[in-house]
């Protein structure tokens, strides 16, 4: 079979590309980049003359947020913050912040990067933790939109793609921190363990 | 007052919810979608959840298709009646994505 990613440094994933778990790739790297320039273009049009904070979270979002940092022109930073999972919760057994932002927000227009929404859940909670802040404005720019699991409804001002209903990894996207590292988005086998 | 789930994908849900801080109550209404000569209601449908900051119920359908088909007629009744209640179903595969995703120990596989 021939190497289905001859330029890129997939080349030297493929390892991890063949993996049995990984179905059927979905959004291929060249259409990921494609898309996040156009992307950034636009949020660098939108935001023109305006303080532009991205706040992305971890760990999903990072490689979206590399790409998409490099395609805005203007003036922006970047921060971070992590939140706990539901999956090895501890015994508090709400959702809590694991990393705050390092900077005050008040003020500024916040574009909340994400890689994927699907349930909301995760979303609905940081959106309530960062209209505390008080910034000027709140929004949503995510990678990839799996509307048909949505249980929390959020306006979304930027989409990458609308994905099925599928577990998707790579391009930041794990399962059970595997995949991260893929440069594609592609679909989980539904019998991957 | 510890709630009597009917199945343990629902006990999993709401702890997911509680997780995520989504205030919740268990099936809390039910909606008459037919009656009988003398007024009473003889078919009912009850959503297992409701999340009031949402105003939206949801339905966990963790059955066998041919008991989806009967749930999905009681929907679009109930959407025909009540066009102004929200609701939204999970399916099977739904919930076993959740299960998938958040590690929920229960997978929807059995009946109810």
């Amino acid at each position: 079979m021939s190497d289905p990613f001859p330029n890129s440094q997939a080349s030297s994933l493929a390892g991890v590309a063949a993996d049995p778990a990984i179905g059927k790739v979905l959004i291929a790297e060249a259409d990921l980049a494609a898309r996040i320039r156009e992307l950034g273009q636009q949020i660098s049009v939108d935001y023109g003359g305006r303080t532009l904070v991205l706040v992305g979270i971890l760990r999903g979002s990072v490689p979206f947020m590399a790409d998409l940092l490099r395609a805005i022109s203007i003036p922006v930073s970047v921060d971070f913050l992590a939140i706990s999972s539901y999956v090895g919760r501890d015994s508090s057994g709400v959702v809590r912040l694991l990393k705050d932002l390092d900077h005050p927000i008040a003020g500024a227009d916040v574009l909340l990067v994400e890689d994927i929404i699907d349930t909301g859940l995760t979303l609905s909670y940081v959106l309530r933790v960062l209209r505390t802040r008080e910034p000027a404005s709140l929004s949503v720019c995510t990678l990839l939109n799996k509307p048909r699991s949505r249980l929390i409804d959020q306006p979304l001002r930027y989409v990458g793609f609308d994905v099925p209903d599928d577990f998707v990894v790579g391009y930041g996207l794990d399962f059970n921190q595997r995949f991260r590292n893929l440069p594609f988005i592609a679909a989980l086998r539904p019998d991957a363990a | 007052m510890a709630i009597s789930f009917a199945h343990p994908s629902e006990a999993e849900f709401a702890s997911l919810l509680d997780f995520y801080q989504i205030r919740w109550s268990y099936e809390p209404r039910s909606f008459p979608l037919q009656h009988d000569d003398a007024g009473r209601a003889v078919e009912q449908f009850t959503p297992d959840f409701y999340l009031p900051d949402l105003d939206l119920y949801i339905e966990l359908t963790t059955l066998r298709q041919s008991l989806v088909t009967k749930k999905n007629r009681k929907l679009r009744r109930l959407r025909e009646l009540f066009p102004d209640v929200n609701i939204k179903l999970l399916y099977r595969r739904d919930f076993n994505n959740l299960a998938r995703k958040y590690g929920l120990r229960t997978a929807a596989t059995s009946d109810v």
